[in-house]
């Protein structure tokens, strides 16, 4: 059933092909900078590979990794009610609660194939390529920027298959995740300013210190916190999931 | 379960949105083996009971059984070997027709993905099967979605105006691919259309639904047998026989057609009288050309007991 569903949602051309083709493209546009400011200036860039290849793979992976993140898990939250393929689903007897779950898992496994080649390039890159000895990556720093690049799209991904859910409405899905993640969240970490720990509590300061960023939160109330945000959206979409009549 | 129970049984079944009835009271049972014609008028509640028997929508009040399990508490058991089309059959556009099928084969399981060949060769799909959905006509998708039913091995197909968008000749193999599930595989199949001269053909009993409340049900030909009754003659002189034949205590009507065809009402629509009136006739000295028994088509069965006009209703 979960591959099945996996692929319903790896079979999209526009949003997870297209977008894994922009972020591997990202991925060798970075290779191409590095190898040309080296070629140009060698002495001020005297690596292609190693931290500087790490630093712009982990980069373009993130960010791009959010937004594709987003359009996948938005249209894996509310493409098949909005096609109207959910009640064929529905139909074949299998508890909406489990479709509802293998949508879920099969969303994590297509963010994984959707980031994880590129990652891979990117780290053979990172290897690969000639580098200083004072941009030497370690096992720890690597292991850092996959955690990061994957994390942060995979918990936007979800959030959006939420919204997705409970929206119905691709475009409108889409369109709410990505003000959620670029509007909304960057807003709420301003109540900082009124209570520190509560704005260390908003998705954006604990995702990022559950990926290795600085706030005084201890790492598991970080993830707890990421969890809810997570938790939330998921759960709304669920209930309409069991609620809605096909 | 015995094949004595009925495969599906409606008791009391109403829905409503909001203040609106959709279904009111709705009480029958489908027999096995079987093929039922769900039939009336547009808006008349005819897919939303589709919908709450199979699970899709809840019942405001009464109790839903298919195959002798509770719909919805027992959907799962229910659905096993129930295959549908509701509407419209909507696939994923971006995968190819056998593509769709494998993933609804991975929900359904138990031996589903040996049967997408031969559902697809059944609908007559087999060489379509590697093309996209999106490239497919609605007919090509009508016929996609009865291969996605078959998946299941169904007991019971449930099908929703099935024949949209399906050309003349593509209508009539549907309609022996339908009688076929019922007469070769013994399926049993509820079949709702707008096209009464095809369920006629394909139907042997009839549910009619009208504004929400089941108005008629029984097979295609008690109802048929219960409209119109009456002979078309053509004589060689039209005048006369109109004459002799109000003169007759068992006829009703006699209408006169133009070029010497008369229509003729009968309180009876037996043997006897049909040799009565030529009788009646030809002792008169009136030439009798040609006589015909005219039964009332479903689709004047159905306007008379909807008492719709042929605008508003089905064609």
């Amino acid at each position: 059933m979960i591959r099945s569903t996996l692929r319903t949602i790896t079979g999209r051309r526009g949003s997870f092909r297209g977008g894994g083709l922009v972020i591997l493209a990202g991925i060798f546009l970075v290779i191409v900078v590095l190898l040309v400011v080296n070629e140009l200036r060698p002495v001020r860039n005297p690596s292609i590979g190693g931290q500087p290849m790490l630093d712009g793979v982990g980069g373009v992976v993130w960010a791009l990794g959010i937004v594709i993140g987003i359009l996948v898990g938005a249209l894996a939250g509310s493409y098949d009610v909005a096609q109207g393929t959910m009640r064929y689903l529905v139909l074949t007897g299998v508890g909406r609660v489990r479709l509802y779950a293998a949508r879920t898992i099969a969303l994590v496994a297509a963010i994984g194939l959707l980031l994880l080649p590129a990652l891979a390039i990117g780290i053979v890159a990172v290897l690969v390529l000639p580098s200083d000895p004072n941009d030497e990556v370690t096992a720890g720093e690597l292991a850092d920027v996959v955690w990061t690049a994957v994390v942060w799209p995979l918990v936007f991904a979800l959030i959006a298959m939420g919204i997705g859910s409970v929206l119905r409405s691709n475009g409108v899905a889409i369109a709410i995740s990505l003000l959620f993640a670029f509007a909304a969240s960057p807003l709420l970490t301003l109540l900082e300013a009124w209570n520190e720990t509560i704005g260390d509590l908003m998705l954006l300061p604990a995702l990022d210190r559950v990926t290795g960023g600085g706030s005084s939160l201890a790492i598991p109330v970080a993830a707890l916190a990421v969890f809810g945000w997570v938790a939330v959206p998921w759960l709304l979409g669920l209930a309409r999931h069991l609620r809605d009549e096909y | 379960m015995s094949e004595a129970d009925p495969i599906i049984r409606l008791d009391g079944v109403t829905k409503r949105f909001g203040s609106k009835v959709a279904v009111s009271d709705i009480s029958f049972d489908v027999g096995r083996g079987r093929c039922l014609g769900w039939l009336g008028p547009n808006g008349s509640g005819k897919t939303t009971l589709i919908r709450c028997m199979l699970g899709l929508a809840r019942v405001t009040s009464g109790t839903i059984q298919v195959r002798g399990h509770a719909i919805p508490a027992e959907a799962g058991s229910a659905l096993e070997r129930v295959g549908g089309i509701v509407e419209e059959p909507r696939f994923y556009p971006y995968l190819t027709g056998r593509r769709n099928l494998e993933v609804w084969a991975g929900l359904v399981g138990d031996g589903a993905r040996e049967r997408i060949a031969p559902a697809l060769e059944r609908v007559g799909l087999a060489a379509d099967g590697e093309r996209r959905v999106k490239q497919y006509s609605m007919g090509m998708r009508q016929r996609l979605g009865v291969a996605r039913s078959l998946l299941g091995d169904p007991e019971l197909l449930i099908l929703d105006e099935p024949s949209n968008g399906l050309d003349p000749s593509g209508m009539a193999d549907f309609r022996a691919m339908i009688r076929s599930f019922v007469e070769e595989d013994g399926r049993t199949v509820f079949i709702s259309s707008h096209l009464l001269d095809e369920v006629e053909k394909i139907a042997d009993d009839i549910a009619i639904v009208h504004e929400g409340r089941l108005v008629l049900h029984g097979t295609v030909d008690e109802l048929v047998a219960a409209g119109r009754r009456g002979i078309r003659l053509r004589v060689d002189d039209a005048e006369r026989a109109v004459s002799i034949l109000q003169g007759l205590r068992f006829i009703t009507r006699v209408e006169r057609r133009g070029d010497g065809e008369l229509g003729v009402t009968l309180e009876r629509h037996d043997d006897a009288a049909a040799i009565a009136v030529t009788r009646a006739l030809v002792v008169a000295g009136v030439g009798v050309a040609e006589l015909a028994r005219e039964r009332a088509t479903l689709e004047e069965r159905f306007l008379q007991i909807t008492g719709g006009s042929a605008a508003d209703e089905p064609r």
